[in-house]
């Protein structure tokens, strides 16, 4: 009887998470997009023109994908490129994202540079292990949390006793989660991106955060971002009052194979991107207007 | 190194990053000691903040070291029992130990 009463509860939150009143609809522009992808003769440069129409989505597009977390060597001016580079998947979560990150921006910094620092790391992890595509498992680490934001705008009353209850008792937020609602932020997270139609190799590692172990498409892409949160965490890079560093899953570090030199490498090339990430958070709050340098006409 | 706010920079100090203009035009190397003039050039570039050499300012909130390892320690209390994140913990405080290290 509990079980059933709870999973109604559940049941009611994914409604209403889903319902998405709170949340920026998906950009007309990306259903126009996913169609011109399927066609076999579109060309990157058609996408990027499309892309371009919208001036202060292609800026901020550009912005990203030359931000400290994808770690190109060189600036990336166009949006062709840009397509090339990062594949249309994950641009294409970057434009459904934007918006989120608008809000996060102006909402929550903390949890920014929190989500930032997180997709440096698994910028830098996914190299190291010579992942095939690191821009997506940056990606899927920058949105890990997307599921908090989703929370704090969607269900502001239960996110508030949430906060609360960590604050008074010191648990970790997602144990305050599952007491309050019956569902943690990865789930939430995770029934989002897969609403959206983000690629499974993208949903798994924000389902996930939290128990890598179960991974089944991507299981090294989850326990990249898995650690990831972990050392950003570690670093100081947290969310509120939730300040412990999570359990590292031990399948998880498996198949990460780190040793101890690879940590300490890390840590030093960490160090100096985070300087970056709080650069380019500050950056962002101080405005878009900065310098759009090669300029979102530049296709 | 510490970020600062170009408004509390000062003759003499050293440049620990690059200077960059429209994200990759180098404007002032690294190591660059700073004078009066380069101050005002990069106030009229708008430049807002630069790194620097050591830890010359004693931002408002920031914290002690005392603090910050204090912090680290709540951080990393509930996973004692994990020793590749012990190992994390301990590399953290030396590198923020040496941080300190002017």
């Amino acid at each position: 009887m509990m079980d059933q009463e709870e999973s109604e509860e559940r049941r009611r939150f994914r409604r209403q998470l889903k319902e998405l009143k709170n949340l920026p609809t998906l950009p007309g522009i990306v259903a126009k997009l996913t169609r011109m992808a399927e066609n076999p003769d579109t060309t990157t440069d058609q996408m990027g023109r499309v892309i371009a129409q919208d001036h202060i989505l292609s800026a901020k597009l550009l912005k990203l994908v030359n931000s400290a977390f994808y770690g190109f060597p060189q600036r990336i001016s166009s949006l062709s490129s840009a397509i090339i580079l990062l594949g249309f998947n994950v641009i294409k979560s970057l434009i459904i994202s934007a918006s989120i990150f608008e809000l996060m921006e102006q909402h929550d910094v903390e949890l920014w540079q929190h989500s930032l620092g997180c997709a440096v790391v698994a910028n830098e992890l996914a190299r190291r292990l010579q992942v095939s595509d690191p821009e997506e498992v940056s990606t899927a680490a920058l949105l890990h949390d997307l599921g908090k934001v989703a929370m704090k705008l969607e269900l502001p009353g239960p996110y508030q006793e949430i906060g609360a209850m960590v604050r008074q008792r010191h648990i970790p937020r997602y144990q305050a989660e599952l007491e309050c609602l019956g569902l943690q932020h990865a789930e939430a997270g995770g029934w989002l991106a897969r609403f959206w139609m983000f690629p499974d190799r993208l949903v798994e590692p924000i389902l996930l955060h939290h128990a890598p172990e179960e991974a089944k498409i991507n299981p090294q892409a989850c326990a990249i971002v898995h650690f990831g949160d972990i050392l950003v965490r570690g670093l100081g890079y947290g969310h509120g009052d939730d300040v412990w560093v999570p359990p590292l899953s031990k399948k998880a570090w498996d198949i990460l194979r780190l040793s101890r030199e690879d940590l300490d490498d890390l840590l030093a090339v960490v160090e100096e991107k985070l300087w970056d990430v709080k650069g380019f958070s500050l950056e962002i709050q101080a405005g878009m207007e900065g310098r759009p340098a090669g300029g979102p006409a530049n296709v | 190194m510490q970020q600062i706010p170009l408004a509390a920079a000062a003759p003499g100090m050293v440049l620990a990053r690059a200077v960059l203009v429209s994200g990759d035009r180098v404007l002032c190397g690294k190591g660059t000691q700073l004078t009066e003039a380069i101050i005002d050039r990069l106030r009229h570039l708008e430049i807002g903040s630069i790194t620097v050499e050591g830890h010359p300012l004693g931002v408002e909130g920031e914290k002690t070291l005392e603090e910050q390892l204090a912090d680290l320690d709540e951080r990393f209390s509930r996973v004692q029992d994990i020793p590749p994140l012990m190992y994390l913990k301990m590399k953290i405080r030396e590198r923020l130990i040496a941080a300190q290290g002017r």
